[in-house]
């Protein structure tokens, strides 16, 4: 039985870990997560770092898109400031420390979501998620043109620098793990308080109605431009630490397609609360790998028929979209919820 | 200024398929508020229907021969020998290409509306009352399921279709200028601002385009005063689909058969932002400005600059008139 | 392939050796394992099908004939829409379940993205479909290498070719794509030294161009010749087409994707004999072009004896794949004769020595294997009458 909220206190009141399952769920999964890396393959721990630095990534999405209400499809852009970023920083100053070189690409990357926000005080809805794509697809474009290439390699890419801390070069994927993993959890929890403040509730009545917001004496085109920044600067965190994780980055990776999947990370996951995103990111990024291990063993790795087994992945992926649009549009996070509320009256009542 | 002309006519024919294809999303927009981001790969699809009945089927061998290529004695003596791609003989092959080319038309035009009737039933219906953002994004989600099966039942790309019009060159002068142009993209202009034209007419003076009109106006009370707005949501569909069939068999024969057709969807969501979502008018100025601008920057600063044109075009109509050129805004109330 | 509990079980043992079987604990099997990944899906899936037979059946014909040094071979293809990190994802899969001796990558991104982490113990001998000039680069790259001359290369060939038939002007056409750019700097400066005019550098989408624009621009500037460099089976005939519906006479060029006869032939089929006199670079011997060719022979009856449906002809894009597999063959055998131990690094000293080979059919010319590629190639002509690649030259070497 977990009822009980048993509160003597005010600060019992506000605090995020309420009770215990909470608090002893919290303590398992950080536990897991530092064995985690020493039980692993290195594909296994690719996945895992690829899914950390997205769940960075879609916790700032939220930010801006279950909080604040804002659509954006452009949100790769950010992810690619803050991995080019920390390159260019090598590129100069090839000692930097990762930490600093980290800040500053979330810096950059903030300023950039500024620019994008723009637009956000004139369009809403639809319109700004196109304006956010065309920026996308600019940013892009920039990044590929040969004035920038010695900083940016242009078309063909950039090799990126290793993570060096106090004289450790972070090679292994086990070692990028433990990097990411922390700065993962620290802005988890950054994101978590973050909607406790006065600034965070701004935001969500500004989802809920902006005008209504604005009458309440919020200034919506700063709320709507910090709410841009703060979203950017998750972004260009991941796109930092995506740098650091993989040997080399191509501006294709932060294309369209990036965009959109953040996107859906955070549908499936469940939009304006802080564990929709790990759930989501989750699901998105290893039902397709599953699929394809599941197919590779069923088939044993004959060519011929892979013509046929992505295509059914992407069948599956698209259907599991519309599903979730479907059955379930408050996202994998409502199905967790039912089940504690379950679990909180069981046995004594459904 | 000859030059400039001819990157003008480029720009115009290359709009006016942008303004085909923009056509089926302004359509779906004004009678369901949904924005298709899908509708690439509906004309994906049309392409490779377009491919399946003009191509495959015609070619199969349970058709009758005049199917696959009708050269009746006439038409042997009229194309005589002349050479490849003189006015002649470009008529000729077109004239007994014509059978296949009307298959293709009339099968992707069938096979497509079923497969957009099916997506509205099955997919778009039950979200009716959902956000516009679980709509949009059921469209997203849609693009995967549409690629994924586009990918299972054509296996390969690379492939050729035939033209809708004979393709010759045709010269002309002008400010001393020698301009050309290829007599199959007239055609394609031609077809593009036939349909375009038309369905504005349909929309204007027929009882469905009043409905549309209607039910683009107020859901709810288009409800109330008899109109049968789920048809109208079919009949839009329907409009997009089988424009888009059109516009996949032009790109198709235009630049070839291959999956690269469903991205360029994407794109003409920008143009048909800009020109403002609900309006036709707007869109088909849009696109005609997309066009030529994309054509001038391809003169002038390469095909890289050519490539994101639309979209930077879009972001300066946006900043300037939020609702692109002639969309109408949308009025809020608390 | 029904679902039933055996498959479910080897499923289930997959999936824990792909998420847990740690790095270190590495058996040596019972195979020689080779991978690869292969776009069977998206913007090259008819190149990626089109080579993927290549890896079934050198997997049946070595081990028929008793597989390398007595111990049979195992190769897994895994596809990659041509998405570089859907390639890594699957190099990693493949080496987390267990030793892996040769792997071939479908893209320069991917080997670009890889090449880097090939060290230590994550090294294994790779070669790819991919012709950049980046990867033939022994002290950055010492794992990688291909099965021919690079991007570059290319270029330079059909520019001396062009100078000895007295060219003048050129115009190099080029998708915007890192592979359309690779060779374009190179291409300005040997144009530059052999004295040809590069009189205009057009830029296109690697899919879906604007043919109109681009023939105009080519109408303008009038090259004698035009260098196409970046398409696979897209764009090319189109272009060409369209040119030569205007009436342009300039000579069309192209480099090893661009070269395919099966493409070649479709478009003839469908669209018209007008690439009747494209010409290209191809580091290879087409497969028809049989004398002398014991390789070529006994493929072609091997392939009679598995598929009596078999057309007689194998695309040079399938030759390419097997190829790199003969390749690494050969670098196991020496390895084992020579009774070293088959480490990536002794592989790679084995093929970095390969000197006068005789490839019993791919190349012309007995060929060196020098910065990991064979700098070899030769120009062709296309006749649409006869459907054939023909020779033009002599075999270059660069």
């Amino acid at each position: 039985m977990i009822t009980g909220h048993f509160k003597t206190d005010y600060s019992a009141d506000e605090g995020i870990w309420s009770n215990w399952p909470k608090r002893w769920g919290l303590v398992a999964a950080l536990v897991g997560l530092a064995i985690f890396p020493f039980v692993a393959s290195n594909y296994a721990l690719l996945l895992a770092g690829q899914i950390g630095i997205f769940i960075v990534a879609v916790v700032g999405l939220n930010v801006l898109i279950g909080y604040t209400g804002l659509m954006s499809l452009g949100h790769g852009a950010f992810f690619a400031v803050g991995a080019y970023t920390t390159v260019a920083i090598h590129h100069e100053w090839p000692l930097t420390f990762p930490l600093i070189t980290l800040v500053i690409s979330t810096v950059v990357a903030a300023a950039f979501g500024v620019l994008f926000g723009l637009p956000s005080l004139r369009v809403k809805g639809l319109y700004l998620a196109v304006a956010t794509l065309s920026a996308n697809f600019i940013i892009l474009f920039l990044i590929e043109q040969e004035w920038l290439a010695e900083w940016t390699g242009g078309i063909s890419g950039t090799e990126t620098p290793n993570a060096v801390f106090f004289g450790v070069e972070l090679v292994s994927q086990q070692a990028k793990y433990f990097f990411i993993m922390p700065v993962m959890v620290l802005m988890l929890l950054f994101a978590q308080n973050l909607f406790r403040t006065r600034f965070g509730r701004a935001l969500i009545a500004i989802r809920d109605k902006d005008y209504s917001a604005e009458i309440l004496g919020i200034a919506l085109f700063s709320y709507k431009l910090k709410s841009f920044a703060i979203s950017a600067a998750y972004c260009g965190a991941a796109g930092s630490l995506w740098a650091y994780f993989f040997p080399a980055i191509l501006p294709e990776d932060f294309g369209l397609n990036m965009s959109i999947t953040l996107v859906v990370c955070l549908v499936a996951g469940g939009m304006g609360r802080t564990l929709g995103p790990i759930f989501g990111t989750i699901l998105i990024l290893l039902v397709p790998e599953l699929l394809k291990i599941v197919a590779a063993s069923i088939t044993g790795g004959d060519a011929t028929a892979q013509t046929w087994v992505s295509p059914t992945r992407d069948i599956l992926f698209g259907l599991m979209i519309i599903g979730f649009l479907i059955f379930e549009p408050m996202g994998l996070v409502n199905i967790w919820d039912r089940f504690w509320r379950f679990m909180s009256r069981w046995p004594f009542a459904k | 200024m000859g030059q400039f002309i001819q990157y003008i006519i480029n720009g115009v024919i290359s709009g006016s398929i942008l303004a085909l294809i923009a056509l089926g999303i302004v359509a779906v927009f004004k009678a369901t508020k949904v924005v298709n981001f899908a509708h690439g790969h509906l004309i994906l699809f049309g392409a490779y229907f377009y491919f399946t009945f003009s191509v495959v089927l015609a070619d199969a061998p349970f058709m009758p021969a005049w199917v696959s290529s009708w050269e009746p004695a006439w038409l042997i003596a009229y194309a005589g020998d002349a050479p490849m791609f003189s006015p002649r003989a470009a008529i000729a092959s077109w004239v007994s290409d014509l059978p296949r080319i009307l298959l293709g038309l009339v099968g992707a035009l069938a096979a497509n509306a079923v497969l957009a009737l099916i997506i509205e039933r099955l997919i778009m219906r039950p979200l009716l009352g959902q956000s516009a953002f679980a709509m949009i994004l059921s469209t997203v989600g849609l693009i995967w399921v549409l690629e994924g099966s586009a990918g299972l039942i054509w296996t390969a790309e690379a492939e050729q279709v035939p033209a809708l019009g004979p393709n010759f060159p045709i010269r002309f002068q002008l400010f001393d200028q020698n301009l050309f142009l290829f007599s199959g993209s007239l055609v394609n202009l031609l077809v593009a601002l036939l349909l375009f034209a038309s369905l504005m007419l349909v929309l204007r003076y027929t009882r469905s385009g009043v409905a549309i009109r209607a039910t683009a106006e107020d859901q709810s009370t288009a409800y109330a005063m008899g109109i049968n707005v789920p048809r109208v949501f079919s009949t839009a569909w329907l409009v997009a689909s089988t424009t888009g069939a059109v516009a996949g068999a032009i790109l198709a024969s235009r630049n070839g058969l291959s999956p690269a057709i469903g991205l360029f969807g994407l794109s003409v969501l920008a143009v048909v932002l800009m020109g403002g979502l609900d309006s036709f008018a707007g869109v088909l100025i849009a696109s005609m400005l997309v066009g030529i601008l994309s054509s001038m920057a391809q003169w002038k600063l390469g095909g890289g600059v050519a490539e994101i044109v639309p979209y930077v075009a879009v972001l300066v109509v946006i900043l300037i008139r939020p609702h692109g050129f002639m969309g109408q805004e949308e009025i809020e109330r608390i | 392939m029904a679902l039933n509990r055996r498959t479910l079980l080897k499923t289930g043992a997959a999936l824990t050796a792909a998420s847990m079987a740690p790095g270190i604990v590495r058996a040596e099997g019972a195979h020689w394992r080779v991978a690869a990944s292969l776009p069977m899906t998206g913007p090259f899936a008819t190149a990626g099908q089109l080579v993927a037979p290549a890896f079934s059946e050198f997997e049946q014909q070595v081990n028929d004939n008793g597989g390398i040094g007595g111990k049979p071979i195992r190769v897994e293809v895994a596809d990659s829409g041509y998405i570089p990190r859907n390639a890594l994802a699957n190099f990693q899969r493949a080496q987390a379940a267990g030793d892996l001796h040769f792997y071939y990558g479908d893209s320069t991104g991917f080997m670009e993205l890889v090449g880097p982490t090939l060290t230590g113990d994550n090294a294994v001998m790779m070669g790819s479909t991919s012709f950049a000039s980046a990867l033939s680069d022994p002290a950055n790259r010492p794992y990688q290498f291909m099965a021919g001359p690079t991007y570059e290369d290319q270029f330079e060939i059909l520019l001396r070719d062009i100078a000895n038939k007295g060219g003048k002007t050129v115009a190099f056409v080029y998708s915007d794509t890192e592979f359309g750019r690779d060779p374009i700097e190179h291409g300005r400066q040997v144009a530059a030294e052999l004295g040809i005019d590069v009189v205009l550098e057009e830029v296109t989408r690697a899919e879906g161009a604007d043919i109109e624009n681009h023939v105009t621009k080519l109408a303008q500037a009038n090259p004698e010749y035009t260098i196409l460099q970046g398409y696979v089976t897209g764009v090319w005939p189109q272009l060409i087409g369209g040119a030569r519906a205007f009436g342009l006479t300039t000579q069309f060029m192209g480099t090893f994707w661009g070269m395919e006869k099966i493409i070649a032939d479709r478009v003839t089929e469908q669209a018209g004999p007008f690439l009747d006199g494209y010409q290209g670079v191809m580091p290879y011997r087409y497969f028809y072009d049989q004398d002398e060719a014991p390789f070529y022979q006994e493929l072609g009856a091997f392939k009679r004896s598995v598929n009596p449906g078999f057309s007689g002809y194998v695309t040079a894009w399938e030759l390419e794949g097997r190829l790199c597999l003969e390749l690494w063959k050969l670098c196991m055998e020496r390895v084992i004769e020579a009774d070293k131990e088959v480490t990536p690094d002794n592989l790679m000293a084995e093929l970095g020595s390969i000197r006068n080979w005789d490839s019993g059919g791919f190349f012309g010319a007995p060929v060196d294997v020098v910065d990991n590629k064979i700098g070899q190639g030769r120009v062709y002509r296309y006749d649409a009458e006869t459907r054939l690649y023909n020779p033009v030259s002599d075999w270059i070497q660069v």
